[in-house]
């Protein structure tokens, strides 16, 4: 999607916004991708397999980290690139709607049940009540862009002025 | 670029604002959030860095012919969260796998950078044809599951579970009384009684070891004691000569030992004799 024309002013209001064009927002979100490949899916990838190479069982497979995390690059970037858009409000609500599911995922997995190598102890950790805390960020991830939809659909440029002002 | 339009200073509207300060809200959240985890990650390392102890584990006779296994459970809390209600449980088998007793202790709360201490007892019933009575004679492993449950910092339940087999050293390790040959004529028969056994326990034997020869149809032949005065690791040897009664002969009967010790009795094990 293309980002819509510089709005009209108002002698009484003035207004007006710069929207970055889309080949420099493209550009933006792949050195993004940098930082959040490296926290969605490296860190804890690395993590997991350092943990895993010491006989511990994993509370989660790497594949899942690894397509999980993909996933919430996808929808982060396209929210990036989409931003000066009206698909903005609902690219946030999918990106939200994703990164809440990934809790339900991880969710389902609590509690987990630690065997310690070489040992007769075992270790079982419940993590839901901290799961069910976060899950509050993409609740409201999903609000702001249910808003941002909204405010779009009135009106399609005035948040631009604020958002890429001039 | 697009084009540049004339600046605007204008205060957004509403709906605008709601956004806004719904983005900030959820970043804060975020931000506590990823706080709180690695604080929680950090401190949690901590306190399993500082290890769990067993402390004062003692074993000693008790009254009514049992044992005491008693001590304390210390967990130290070097993070910065409080553990809460923390409770632990321990049943102990024998090397049978036969029930001897369970322990357990809690609830208690370890605020951060304090020691919580949870004091364990278990009277372990070992006289006669208890279950437990192998404790007495036998050096044997114990099979031992504890588990705990808690709640660390605030919203993370935690419990363990720990399987071990620890090693218990019998007060009167093979534990031997015989009776002798008869010897002496007319109304006065003598039989030597010997006792032996290894004191494999940690603590010491300091009483009485009373004994009693009956015969096969359960009639008192005759009886002694010895003062025991065993400390641990040592092995007692002694024979004592016992004029029986008359008539009576310890033939087929059995030897019944006794040990005392202040307030306790502890019945050993009967001793057939040939």
């Amino acid at each position: 999607m293309s980002a819509p024309a510089p709005s009209p002013t108002s002698p009484g209001e003035p207004a007006g916004y710069r929207v970055p064009s889309l080949g420099y927002r493209i550009l933006i979100a792949c050195l993004r991708l940098i930082p959040s490949f490296f926290l969605l899916v490296a860190l804890p990838v690395t993590v997991l397999t350092f943990v895993h190479s010491r006989g511990v069982a994993l509370p989660i497979s790497t594949f899942a980290v690894t397509a999980w995390g993909l996933a919430l690059i996808a929808f982060g970037t396209a929210r990036y690139i989409l931003r000066p858009t009206r698909a903005y409000g609902p690219i946030s609500i999918a990106a939200s709607l994703v990164a809440l599911l990934y809790l339900v995922y991880a969710l389902s997995l609590s509690p987990y049940r630690l065997v310690v190598p070489g040992g007769s102890a075992s270790i079982v950790a419940g993590y839901s009540l901290f799961l069910e805390l976060v899950m509050i960020v993409p609740v409201i991830g999903i609000l702001v862009g249910i808003v941002v939809t909204i405010e779009d659909a009135r009106s399609g440029t005035e948040r631009l002025t604020f958002d890429f002002p001039a | 670029m697009a084009t540049l339009v004339v600046p605007t200073h204008r205060r957004p509207p509403a709906i605008y604002r709601l956004a806004r300060a719904l983005r900030w809200i959820g970043a804060i959240v975020l931000a506590a959030l990823i706080v709180f985890a690695g604080t929680a990650a950090y401190s949690a390392v901590e306190v399993a860095r500082s290890s769990a102890q067993s402390r004062g584990l003692s074993a000693s006779f008790a009254p009514n012919g049992t044992i005491e296994i008693a001590g304390s459970f210390s967990l130290s809390n070097p993070g910065l969260y409080p553990i809460r209600g923390l409770q632990m449980t321990a049943r102990i088998a024998n090397s049978t796998g036969v029930f001897l007793g369970r322990l357990g202790g809690g609830q208690i709360d370890i605020s951060p950078s304090s020691t919580g201490t949870i004091p364990i007892s278990l009277y372990i019933p070992v006289s006669g044809t208890d279950a437990a009575a192998s404790l007495l004679t036998e050096d044997q492993y114990l099979r031992v599951d504890a588990w705990g449950n808690a709640t660390y910092a605030y919203v993370f339940p935690v419990s363990v579970t720990l399987s071990e087999n620890r090693s218990w050293g019998a007060p009167f390790e093979n534990f031997r009384a015989s009776v002798g040959a008869p010897s002496g004529g007319g109304g006065s028969v003598t039989v030597p009684v010997t006792v032996t056994f290894s004191n494999h326990a940690g603590f010491p034997e300091v009483g009485t070891l009373t004994f009693v020869i009956v015969s096969s149809n359960l009639v008192d032949c005759g009886g002694g004691s010895f003062t025991l005065d065993a400390p641990p690791g040592t092995l007692f040897d002694q024979t004592q000569n016992v004029t029986l009664s008359s008539g009576c002969s310890p033939s087929g009967g059995q030897l019944q030992s006794t040990y005392s010790s202040g307030g306790t009795v502890i019945s050993l094990p009967r001793e057939a004799i040939p």
